[in-house]
Formats: structure tokens, C-alpha cells, sequence
């Protein structure tokens, strides 16, 4: 067994802090993604998790040891790099068995564990070949192929899927995905991606400025953003988000004055807001209907609409300047310049305070399951 | 808790690092700090304790005097001088013009002279000396300067070459495309868009070219050792031959002669140090 | 490249523009005096100074005559130990120092670098005056510094033994040039992406090993090409010695080198006049031997260390 758990880990070089005390459990064989915008320090904190860089304070333990002190290649652990990091005047055969020869290992154990590991990968092939030889989803394999040799009890991924094209990274996304069940380990996934987050995460740990904003399964996430910067970063496109002010407060929702005039209600808990205390209104693309007339109207001007097919984005000005982003059907017949009006359902809402912090929504929030969520959409839909 | 195993063992791998590069930095520095050092001290504090510092005592500039009086270093220097910069002009010049003629332009023979030239890199021009010797002396600039410029161009025209070729192939081609959809002469595409583009390779160029043109006493010795003609080297070689015994004034000329060159280094260093380590020499 | 095809059909003035100034200077001082002094080496002069065609015999009497071959093989054979050494004492240091330098993070490394490589801009002439002065017993500065480390007893006058004076000259000229393979090799150590080294680390190599097994490997190509510029400033070589001993090369040509050899030969020394031919054919073998060198490097070093793709 091998939980991860970190206590108040910190890094900083010389008088810069990077990291600001980082508390996280990982179970045994969780697929956990760090995700957030470059800088943020996710993959500073994957770095001390492996032990590449040294931990400014806090305890790490992996297993039931400490392991603040151990050499990378003591923890159990093992890693992909962004760039594959392959060694490159080695053979295939030679990266993946690298490791396992600076450890003693023997000559029929080694190539017993680099074989099984290349015939899980579909890379028996290419056992013989140096890197140069290989394409960019071939490297990848190898390099996961490396770690997989050392039978680590945690697998670490850094930004393993962005030096491939788009469509290779969709496959491999789902290899990894199944490699995961396949293995049983405990991975932990730094991406910028939001994406491949919430596709491949058991657990998603969204990071901004060195701090751990919100941890969670996607779907809480999605559902229960925790801050605005969780709002924003969790969904494609972005949440819309309208600066207002507490109108009145109700048993089971708050009113709000938007800025553009109109007059919202959402359904979150109160909290200690007062009636005049400003807050910002988020609400998804999605959850935004050209159509219906129903629930919170915001009309504006469409100043473009992107149309995917199956979807179309329209662009929206809204009367104050406010620019927002609504999810329209793949047959919508709006068009630019067009002055149209959009609506959403107060359950659809949520409510940030001054500090970017959210309300805890009171509808959406007992939803949990994937199967609950369709209900609750369709349901919705029905009553627009 | 702070993780102290690991970084007491990294302080001290550290530590280490540091005393070896120390000690390697003073055995590089320390021969010639006393050089210097002793050139300001009289003969007697020279010779009783050559590792002190000059004192009220023990200052004098008693060498200086003899050499600055003997030899003419300001005019050793001002030939130096001269010999170098102008080298260095032409060698920049037709270095970079050659080097965009072989690379921009498919002609017959290009291939071959490319290899001409890249084998210059590696035959030192020396093993030539002695029929430029006759070459020169068959046209009478023998003891000249212009002598010592014309085989320093030669001989710093190769490395010039191979790595301004490096960087003019990196200029992208649509620069050279839209000048050309203008009817841009293609004098003026290389002087106007080229050469200020390759500026950075240049200056690595420069420091290649330069050191060993001032450093050098071969050619100065059999081309130009004519008083009038002498470059500091052999300037220096020259005074030092003759007064090998009179330390005061070696040790001053050697000051003299390292100096300069010291203080130059020290202001240039980083840009020096970067186009060593640029990797434009493969 | 492509041009519009009226100016193709054109002379092309300006490519000749472009290349005369330099081909015309690098031809006529470098390329004809090499090639006029291979074919000089086919030549002798009667006591008139009448130059008639001789053949290989300049070349019969440098490696067959007593009186010749015997200072041009103890040349050879002093000038190969000079290049020795500096392969077995300056790269080894160099590369030692440049693996230092580029440890992670390490602070001064600027510093130490500039300093360290110093030496390497300063003339070959100053700095062998330089040894000199502080190998002097009459100075005594080595050996007073030798004694204040306890290692008094072993001091000599190492510039002026015939068993000694080839070697601590040889350990002048690595003191001095040290720095380049150090910048060299530091560069290219630092082209080696940070990701291999802590993909090394993560499969559990020690600091050595890493270096053995990755770093190493990828640093050989500029390993060779080290050893090759140093093949060819060896073979070249002639300042340091003639500053430090004279165009004699002494004592009792224990230092003499090829450069040294072939300055004595077409200038001449006490006893024996200098000879324009003679000269000439010691140049053309120096010329074969670092062509030689040159070509092994390019045809068989080379094109075994293949440059990986970092």
C-alpha cells in the first residue's frame, strides 16, 4: 500500500516562496491530476513529491515512511517527463532497463521486466532502436515503459501528453487512462489541461499561485467550484462571469442586481452577505438558453458565433460591456449583430464573494452521481 | 521538520565544488598576481620576500622607468593596436560576404570552395611561412605592417567563415524573399538585412580572430621584427631577451604587456565567455 | 537560390562581388604559400643559390641522414609527448573542472569561469617568461613556496634538466590553456537538458554514474573535437619553447618540437645556415603528419561518436 499524503509542504528559493504549505491525501491507486496555469507550481510540487528538489519545510510521507530525506530512486516512485527524457544513445532496451541495472538487478530479471513491460505498451518492436528512430507517441511509450520496469508504487506524469498532436493525445490519453486500471498504481498527473483533469482524475487538484484552490472528483468541481479561479478554470468554454450586487436575501436564494440592469435570482446559501454587498454572478455557457425566456433574461448584442456543429458559441455584449459566452444549439439560425435575449435557471448560478470565494449552491449541490446530473438536466430542460 | 540529512549532504557536496574551483581559480591567478605584484617593489624586496605586497618601503617603479626608456612600448602597442583592428575589420567584412555568397547563392564551384575554406580551419597557416616570406619579399612589404594584416585576414578568414555560414542559413528565408518581391538590390539585402541580423555572431567571430592576432609572435618575428614594426609580443620577447638579467625591468615589461590585456578581458569577459560557449563551433 | 531568371542568365556580379575580397586574400596568403611550399620541398640550392629540382631527396636526407633524422625523430618524438601530456593532463582537468562548473544552481560559477580561463588570453610568450621567473632558482619562489609546504626537497631546476625541461614546459602550456577544453566541454554539458539528468536520478544513479552513463556519452563528440584542436595547436606549436629556451630548444634539444625544428631549419642557427628548401620540406612534413591526424578525426572519430539529438 502506498497513500501519499503531503502536510503542509512548503518550497522556496532563496527569499521566493513558490509553494505555501500544501496539505493533500492520496489514497493507494487514486489517479490524482494537479492541474492549473504554468507557474502555479504543480510541477514544482511533483518535483519535491519525487525528490528531484529538496522540501523548504512540511512532511512528506509515501507508503508509511517519511521520505523528505530519501533519494529519489528510495521512494518507490517513478517518473515521465514532458520531454520523455530519454537517455539518447541507449537503445529502447537500454532506457527501460537503466534503472533497474544501477539498482544490481540481474541480467534475466532485467529483461524479463523490460519485455512484459514492452509487450503491455505494444513496443516489443522497437526494443533495439534509439530514440531518434522513434516517433513522438513511440518516446512516450518508452517513456512510460521505463517507469512501469521499476514496479514503482507511485507513478508521477508530468505534462506527459503535450508534446504530441492533438489527435495522438487523445489516444494515448485514454491508453494512460486504461494503463491505470490496468496497474493498480497510484498516479499522480501534472497537466495545464483541463481536460485531460477532469477525464483522467479520480481526484483533480486545482492549484494557482502556490496554494491548493479546491481538491476534488471532477464532477465536484464542475458542480461546487470553491473560488472563482476554480469556476473559471474548470470548463470549456470559461464561465461567464457578471458583477453585481446583494439585492435581497431569501430562504433558499439570493437576489442579485447585475450590472447590466437586469435582476438575477441564484439559488446558494447566504452565508454572512449583506443586502449592497458586491459579488459575481458565474454561470456556465452551457447552462445558458438562447431559446427559453424562463429563469434570470440577459439580452445583448451577438458580436459573433462560432459554429462547431453540434454546438454553437454565440458571443453576447451585453448592455453595460459585459461580454459573455452562451452555448446555442448546432442549428441556432442567430447571427451577427443580432440583438437577442438569453436565459438561465437560478439553480444554474453561482454566486462568488468579494474575496472570490463561492456560496454553497443549495440545488445542484446534492447532486452527485453523473446519472443524478442528467436527471436533474433533463428535468430542467423540460420545465424551460 | 526540515529535511537536514539530505541538505547537510548537498551543503557539503557544495562546499567541496567551491574549494576545488577555489583553489583551481588561485593556482590559475596566483603566477601571474606575483608577476605584477614584484613589478612595483625594488630589487632587493623582489629578491627577499617575493610573496609581500609592495610597501611604503619597498615601492618603486624603478623597472617602469628603464623600460619606458629603453623600448618603445607606446609604439608596440599603437602597432598592436593597429595590426589588430584593422585584421579584425576586413576578416568580419570579407568573412561575412563570403560567407553569404557560399551560402545564398548556388553557382558552379561552391562545393569546393567551401571545402577550401573549411580546410583552413584546421591547417594552421604557419606551415606556409616560408613562401610568404618570398611573397612578401617580392613585394617589398617586408618590416611593413600591411605585411602582418594581410596573413592575419588569411588566417582568420576560415573560422569567420564556417560560423557566420552557421548563422546567415538561420536568417529566415522570408526576409531575403519579401526584399527581393521589392526589387531590393542584392547589395543592399546583405548590408542593410543581413549583417545587422548576424551582429551577435560577429562579436564571437571578433574574440576568435582577435587573441590569437595579439598574442601571436611568429609572424611579427619573421615578417616584421624591424624596431619600427614590432608588435607588443615581440616587442616584449625582444626587450626581455635582452635584459634577462635586470628583473626589475622584465617584471615591468611583463606588467607591460599583461595589463591591457587583463583589463579588456575583464570588461569583455561576458560577452567573450558567451560566444565561447554559444556552441557556433561544432 | 531562386532568382528570377533574367538575372540568372546574367553574369552574376554580385556573387563575385561577395567572395573576391576574401578568396582573393585567403588564396594569395594562405593557400598558394601552403601548396608553393609542398612543391619548394621538391627543390635544393647549389652554392649559387641556383634552385634545381631535386625530388624526395630533401625529404631521403630529413628521414635517412644521421645529421637530420636524428634532431627531426627526437622533434617527433618530443613534440608527441607535449601533445600527451596535454591530452592526459589539460583535458582530463578541463573536463573535471567544466563538470564542477556545471553543477546545478552552484553560485560564482560565472565567476570562476572567467577567472580559470584568464590565463588562456594572455601570450603564450608572456606567460613563458612568466614560468620562467617562477621557476628560477634564483628567484626561488617556487622553492621557497615548495618549502613552506613542506615539499622543499623536491624542488630543481626543472627548466634546465634534460630529463625534466619537456615536461614542466608541457605543464606551462596545460596550466594556461586549461580553459578552453573547461568551455568547451561546459557547454556542451550545459546542452544536455535538465530532464535527462533528473530522469537519471530518478532511476537511482549516483552523481558518478550519471556522469559515467549519461553525461559522458553525450559530451564524447566535443570529447573528440577537444582532442583534435589540441592535436593541431600541439603540431603547431613554437612560442612557449622559444620564449623559454631559444630557437635551440635546449637543454641539448631535450625540448625541441616540430615548430622549434622548423623555425632552425629555414632560419637557421649558429652552425648552420638556414635553408629555404630544406625548410620548406620539414613544413610539408608537418603538414602530413596534422593532416593525418586531421583526417583519422574526421573519417573514423568522427563518424563514430555520432551527434544525438538532444
Amino acid at each position: 500500500m502506498a497513500d501519499v499524503k503531503l502536510s503542509n509542504i512548503k518550497k522556496s528559493y532563496g527569499d521566493t516562496p513558490v509553494l505555501h504549505g500544501i496539505d493533500l491525501d492520496i489514497k493507494h491507486g487514486e489517479f490524482v491530476v494537479l492541474v492549473g496555469a504554468s507557474g502555479c507550481g504543480k510541477s514544482t510540487l511533483l518535483r519535491l513529491i519525487a525528490g528531484l528538489e529538496d522540501i523548504s519545510s512540511g512532511e512528506l510521507h509515501i507508503g508509511d515512511q517519511q521520505v523528505n530525506a530519501l533519494a529519489p530512486a528510495q521512494r518507490g516512485i517513478a517518473m515521465v517527463f514532458q520531454s520523455y527524457a530519454l537517455y539518447p544513445h541507449m537503445t529502447v532496451f537500454k532506457n527501460m532497463s537503466y534503472g533497474l541495472k544501477i539498482a544490481g538487478k540481474g541480467k534475466d530479471f532485467i529483461d524479463a521486466k523490460v519485455r512484459e513491460a514492452a509487450r503491455i505498451l505494444h513496443i516489443d518492436h522497437l526494443l533495439e532502436r534509439l530514440p531518434r528512430e522513434l516517433s513522438g507517441g513511440q518516446r512516450q511509450r518508452v517513456a512510460i515503459g521505463r517507469a512501469i520496469v521499476r514496479d514503482p508504487n507511485v507513478f508521477l506524469f508530468d505534462e506527459p501528453l503535450s508534446n504530441l498532436d492533438a489527435a495522438l493525445r487523445v489516444k494515448t490519453r485514454v491508453e494512460i487512462g486504461k494503463l491505470h486500471k490496468e496497474l493498480g498504481a497510484t498516479i499522480i498527473y501534472v497537466t495545464h489541461d483541463q481536460v485531460e483533469a477532469m477525464t483522467l482524475g479520480d481526484k483533480i487538484v486545482v492549484m494557482n499561485q502556490g496554494r491548493v484552490e479546491q481538491c476534488g472528483s471532477p464532477l465536484e468541481l464542475y458542480q461546487h467550484p470553491a473560488t472563482r479561479f476554480v469556476g473559471g478554470f474548470i470548463g470549456s468554454p470559461k464561465m461567464n462571469f457578471i458583477d453585481g450586487k446583494v439585492a435581497a436575501l431569501g430562504g433558499d436564494h439570493i437576489e442579485i442586481q447585475l450590472s447590466n440592469g437586469c435582476r438575477s435570482r441564484a439559488c446558494v446559501e447566504a452565508g454572512d452577505l449583506k443586502v449592497g454587498d458586491p459579488v459575481t454572478l458565474g454561470v456556465r455557457p452551457e447552462h445558458i438558453d438562447e431559446r427559453s425566456d424562463a429563469g434570470t433574461m440577459l439580452s445583448g448584442d451577438v458580436t459573433l458565433v462560432e459554429r462547431l456543429g453540434e454546438a454553437s458559441f454565440i458571443y453576447l455584449t451585453l448592455s453595460d460591456g459585459t461580454e459573455i459566452v452562451v452555448r446555442g444549439s448546432g442549428e441556432s439560425t442567430v447571427t451577427t449583430s443580432e440583438h437577442i435575449k438569453v436565459s438561465f435557471a437560478p439553480h444554474n448560478a453561482h454566486v462568488f464573494d468579494s474575496n472570490d470565494r463561492a456560496l454553497r449552491r443549495l440545488k445542484a449541490g446534492n447532486v452527485h452521481s453523473t446519472a443524478e446530473l442528467a436527471q436533474l438536466k433533463a428535468v430542467g430542460q423540460e420545465a424551460f | 521538520m526540515i529535511s537536514l540529512p539530505g541538505l547537510k549532504h548537498n551543503t557539503g557536496k557544495t562546499l567541496m565544488t567551491h574549494a576545488v574551483l577555489l583553489t583551481y581559480t588561485v593556482i590559475a591567478l596566483f603566477p601571474i598576481l606575483v608577476i605584477i605584484v614584484n613589478a612595483f617593489k625594488s630589487r632587493k624586496a623582489i629578491f627577499k620576500d617575493p610573496l609581500a605586497l609592495p610597501s611604503l618601503d619597498s615601492f618603486s617603479l624603478a623597472g617602469f622607468e628603464q623600460v619606458l626608456g629603453r623600448a618603445d612600448f607606446g609604439l608596440y602597442f599603437g602597432n598592436s593596436m593597429i595590426v589588430t583592428l584593422i585584421s579584425l575589420f576586413f576578416v568580419l567584412l570579407f568573412g561575412a560576404m563570403a560567407a553569404w555568397a557560399l551560402t545564398e547563392y548556388k553557382f558552379r564551384g561552391n562545393l569546393f570552395l567551401a571545402v577550401l575554406i573549411a580546410m583552413g580551419i584546421m591547417i594552421p597557416i604557419r606551415l606556409g611561412t616560408v613562401s610568404i616570406l618570398n611573397l612578401m619579399a617580392s613585394l617589398d612589404l617586408v618590416n611593413t605592417l600591411t605585411a602582418l594584416v594581410l596573413v592575419y585576414i588569411a588566417q582568420g578568414l576560415p573560422l569567420a567563415v564556417f560560423i557566420l555560414s552557421e548563422f546567415i542559413r538561420q536568417v529566415p528565408k522570408e526576409l531575403k524573399e519579401a526584399a527581393r518581391c521589392d526589387n531590393v538590390s542584392e547589395y543592399k539585402i546583405f548590408f542593410t538585412i543581413i549583417l545587422p541580423l548576424i551582429r551577435p555572431a560577429m562579436a564571437t567571430v571578433a574574440v576568435f580572430t582577435m587573441i590569437p592576432i595579439w598574442n601571436d609572435l611568429w609572424f611579427p618575428l619573421i615578417l616584421a621584427p624591424g624596431e619600427s614594426t614590432q608588435t607588443i609580443t615581440l616587442g616584449v620577447q625582444q626587450f626581455i631577451g635582452q635584459y634577462v638579467t635586470d628583473w626589475n625591468a622584465v617584471l615591468s615589461s611583463l606588467t607591460l604587456a599583461i595589463v591591457p590585456v587583463l583589463v579588456l578581458y575583464v570588461i569583455f569577459s561576458r560577452q567573450l565567455i558567451r560566444g565561447l560557449t554559444s556552441g557556433a563551433v561544432k | 537560390m531562386s532568382q528570377p531568371s533574367s538575372i540568372q542568365r546574367r553574369f552574376p556580379w554580385h556573387i563575385l562581388f561577395f567572395l573576391a575580397p576574401g578568396l582573393l586574400i585567403y588564396v594569395t596568403f594562405s593557400v598558394y604559400p601552403l601548396l608553393d611550399t609542398l612543391w619548394l620541398g621538391l627543390f635544393q640550392e647549389d652554392e649559387t643559390g641556383q634552385r634545381f629540382f631535386a625530388g624526395i631527396s630533401n625529404y631521403k636526407t630529413l628521414l635517412l641522414d644521421a645529421a637530420w633524422s636524428e634532431p627531426f625523430w627526437n622533434a617527433l618524438w618530443n613534440n608527441t609527448k607535449f601533445f600527451l601530456i596535454h591530452m592526459l593532463v589539460q583535458n582530463p582537468i578541463g573536463l573535471f573542472l567544466a563538470a564542477l562548473l556545471s553543477s546545478p544552481r552552484l553560485r560564482l560559477s560565472n565567476t570562476y569561469r572567467t577567472l580559470i580561463f584568464m590565463p588562456t588570453m594572455l601570450s603564450v610568450v608572456i606567460i613563458g617568461f612568466v614560468w620562467q621567473l617562477l621557476l628560477s632558482p634564483i628567484w626561488g619562489i617556487s622553492e621557497g613556496f615548495l618549502y613552506s609546504i613542506g615539499l622543499g626537497q623536491y624542488f630543481d631546476a626543472w627548466l634546465g634538466k634534460e630529463s625534466s625541461a619537456l615536461i614542466t614546459l608541457a605543464l606551462i602550456s596545460v596550466w594556461q590553456f586549461v580553459g578552453i577544453p573547461m568551455m568547451l566541454i561546459y557547454a556542451a554539458m550545459l546542452s544536455i537538458p535538465d530532464d535527462l539528468i533528473d530522469a537519471s536520478v530518478v532511476d537511482g544513479s549516483s552523481a558518478w554514474q550519471t556522469f559515467w552513463h549519461v553525461k559522458l556519452p553525450l559530451i564524447l563528440p566535443t570529447i573528440g573535437m577537444v582532442s583534435i584542436l589540441t592535436f593541431v595547436a600541439n603540431f603547431n606549436a613554437f612560442e612557449l619553447i622559444y620564449a623559454v629556451k631559444g630557437a635551440l630548444a635546449g637543454p641539448n634539444f631535450s625540448t625541441d618540437i616540430m615548430g622549434t625544428l622548423f623555425y632552425r631549419t629555414f632560419f637557421g642557427f649558429q652552425l648552420q645556415s638556414g635553408s629555404i628548401t630544406m625548410g620548406a620540406a620539414v613544413a610539408t612534413l608537418m603538414f602530413l603528419i596534422i593532416l593525418v591526424g586531421v583526417m583519422l578525426y574526421l573519417f573514423v572519430v568522427q563518424r563514430r561518436m555520432k551527434r544525438f539529438q538532444l
